[in-house]
């Protein structure tokens, strides 16, 4: 069975995102999850599940930051609350804090996320074993690398679809640590994540942006794999998950709904080249115009990245 | 009052990219190096070893009392860990005394071919908490690299809820990333980072921009004049916590690690012995502890970029990074190595490394911080014939000292 995980940017956009055909309602907050549209109060998540739930619809809440103790202090109480919620599940990619929900036996079924650490099946199966539900995958993986995982896989993972992807996370305040250097104010692109760096002479556009968590650095081309998804559905990867970081309002709903109806290709046996290409053609549309896409690294040949 | 003596000494870390590093970084005063096996290590351009000069290193390190330490420290693709099993098992018959692990993968592995060969976490996991140093410890671990961006506060603060062993870094490149959360190279190089292949593109000049209209860039470069115009860059400088033996000691941390396994000779044997010489004098009486600048300034000596303190005491800022024109470190280069001294003619036969001859004012240091001065006034070659300069590559040449040296001393010379 198909099902969609799709970021929100707010507790309206989730309603709407349910609407659109997810399956799982991905919010959080900054004190605690990476790279999120929007940072959500406790009281906020509180509705998202409300709505959720009414729809019979789940909600994920992002726990996979890199804790320091003053956080991993916290995070109990985090959980605590979560729980209480009635939160479905929480990412997280921080042994500490599976530690902590085991120790305190919360409620709280939990997804092994940590990034681009999350590149094998071994390891993945590691978590398993030790009571994670699913894994989130490292965006730097090739189809080809995904056959023979898929098959050893013993919980299901999740695959990025469409968005943006993270390439490097620092602690440190690279953004304002250049505009202090240069002596200039840090501009406000930064903040509303507009700002880019590329290589010297080149026609790159990683966006780049500062928050509590650091400084956080994406890939030029955000990920699409609409074209992609007879391979997924064939290798029964059909997790499939929407990051909206980059792309705000009613065109990443609209992109959900293009991921829903190819669902309902996929399961009414209707998927089609033409299918395909008209969705894809739709989602181009609709994605933020600055911004390019591809496949990632799905295409790519293993043999092409080298690794000594 | 009795004089205060910590016995229970912090071990001295060091890198070992070939046999011949691993020996002279034990003879220089490491308690334990880190060296690569042919696989699943993170410095695949480094010399690694074969289990054969495994087998030596080890017998080597025993006549020292020292440990050896073998990376695994890959994040692994589905396939790479083929024969990790084998390779873990081996390692432990040949008596290693830990593998550095990040992947949990090959911890598994690790753990069910070779139970009882310790596992050490290695930096590339990023722990940085004392649940997550608690977690490991459970599984089994036996140690754990810090990443390198926790506090000598958040140490201290994690001494207090764990008993695992703790290593840090205290000297070396650092990645500017959370390490293993950065994969600039496998998009702007196709190398994977976090299975070897790392190309550095951190230290790459970058535009920073905003783009109004697909296409257009509104650089920020743009606004600097020729004076100011510097790129974007996420380059840091290298970490040396040589000013802060006494709050590293005190936390009691078990292990302090030098980075550079790609890194020389000359590099290793110096870092190492600095670092043995400052935390036997603290050890001995740290109540009367006094910093010595000579230390300091021998490290100097092998560094490729500027020192700091890393995160030990806050978050780096723009002086922590390498922007505007490097400042000028003084060059010296790595000349000879004594490989015998005769006391009754004074005459010290050497190996030389790099070309040096009469006039040149040289240096020679060490184990125990040994330095001594000469100038050089006569030189012989191997057959005693008198030659002006040791042109030839590791040549063995022979000249008369002042001050007495011993085998494995090593000579450089300002450039």
């Amino acid at each position: 069975m198909i099902e969609l995980i799709a970021t929100a940017e707010s507790v309206e956009q989730s309603k709407q995102l349910i609407d659109a055909g997810v399956d799982y309602v991905y919010v959080g907050e900054d004190e605690f999850g990476l790279r999120l549209p929007h940072s959500f109060s406790l009281e906020e998540i509180g509705q998202v599940v409300e709505i959720a739930h009414a729809a019979n619809k789940k909600v994920i809440v992002a726990v996979n930051a890199l804790f320091h103790n003053d956080r991993i202090e916290k995070l109990k109480d985090y959980l605590t609350e979560l729980e209480r919620l009635h939160v479905d599940a929480i990412t997280t990619g921080d042994p500490g804090a599976v530690r902590i929900l085991q120790k305190n036996e919360f409620n709280l079924d939990y997804i092994y996320d940590a990034q681009t650490l999350v590149t094998n099946s071994t390891q993945i199966n590691f978590w398993g074993k030790r009571g994670a539900i699913a894994g989130v995958l490292a965006r730097e993986l090739t189809f080809e690398e995904l056959q023979e995982l898929a098959e050893n896989v013993i919980i299901p993972v999740e695959t990025l679809v469409y968005g943006a992807t993270c390439i490097h996370q620092s602690k440190r305040k690279l953004v304002q640590n250049y505009f202090n250097y240069v002596d200039q104010e840090v501009p406000e692109s930064m903040a509303s994540r507009e700002l880019f760096l590329s290589e010297s002479n080149q026609e790159n556009h990683y966006s780049i942006y500062e928050d509590m968590n650091g400084t956080h650095v994406f890939a030029t081309d955000d990920v699409n794999l609409m074209t992609q998804l007879d391979k997924l559905v064939d290798l029964g990867l059909t997790q499939w998950k929407l990051d909206g970081i980059f792309s705000p309002g009613e065109n990443f709903v609209a992109i959900v709904k293009l991921f829903d109806e190819a669902r309902n290709h996929f399961q009414n046996g209707t998927w089609s080249e033409e299918v395909m290409h008209a969705l894809n053609a739709k989602l181009h549309d609709l994605h933020p115009p600055h911004r390019s896409l591809d496949e990632g690294f799905f295409l790519k040949d293993p043999d092409s990245i080298e690794s000594k | 009052m009795t004089k205060r003596v910590i016995t229970k000494k912090p071990e001295v870390l060091s890198p070992a990219g070939t046999l011949e590093k691993l020996k002279m970084a034990i003879i220089y005063g490491a308690d334990a190096v880190f060296i690569g096996g042919e696989a699943y290590g993170l410095r695949s351009r480094a010399g690694n070893f074969s289990y054969d000069e495994m087998r030596e290193a080890r017998a080597f390190a025993d006549e020292y009392g020292a440990k050896i330490y073998v990376t695994a420290n890959i994040v692994a693709h589905e396939g790479d860990t083929e024969g990790a099993d084998e390779f873990f098992q081996t390692l432990k018959e040949i008596g290693i005394d830990a593998v550095i692990v990040s992947d949990p993968a090959l911890i598994e592995i690790c753990a069910t071919a070779a139970p009882g060969l310790p596992i050490h976490l290695s930096t590339q996991a990023s722990a940085t908490n004392y649940e997550t140093l608690n977690f490991w410890k459970d599984e089994g671990l036996e140690r754990i690299v810090l990443a390198r961006e926790v506090g000598m506060d958040e140490i201290n603060e994690m001494q207090k809820h764990t008993d695992v062993e703790i290593e840090v870094f205290i000297h070396g490149a650092m990645c500017i990333s959370y390490s293993g959360r950065c994969v600039l190279s496998n998009y702007m190089s196709d190398r994977d980072a976090n299975r070897g292949g790392c190309s550095q593109s951190c230290r790459w000049k970058y535009d920073i921009f905003e783009m109004p209209e697909p296409g257009e860039k509104n650089s920020h470069l743009a606004g600097l004049s020729e004076e100011e115009l510097e790129a974007f860059s996420m380059s840091s400088v290298d970490m040396a916590m040589i000013r802060h033996i006494p709050e590293i000691v005190e936390s009691g941390v078990e292990s302090l690690k030098i980075e550079g396994r790609m890194k020389s000779i000359h590099y290793v044997s110096t870092v190492s012995n600095v670092y043995r010489a400052a935390i036997d004098a603290y050890c001995a009486d740290p109540d009367n502890y006094v910093f010595n600048q000579a230390w300091e300034d021998e490290l100097w000596k092998v560094a490729q970029r500027e020192l700091a303190s890393g995160f030990y005491w806050g978050t780096p800022t723009e002086n922590e990074q390498l922007f505007g024109k490097p400042r000028r470190i003084p060059r010296y280069q790595f000349v000879g190595q004594v490989l015998d001294y005769d006391e009754e003619t004074q005459i010290a036969t050497i190996q030389q490394r790099n070309n040096f001859g009469i006039g040149d004012d040289i240096e020679f240091y060490g184990p125990g911080f040994r330095h001594s001065y000469e100038t050089v006034e006569q030189l012989w070659d191997e057959d005693g014939e008198e030659i002006d300069r040791a042109r030839n590559a590791m040549m063995i040449c022979k000249m008369k000292v002042n001050t007495p040296v011993q085998k494995y001393d090593m000579i450089r010379k300002q450039r």
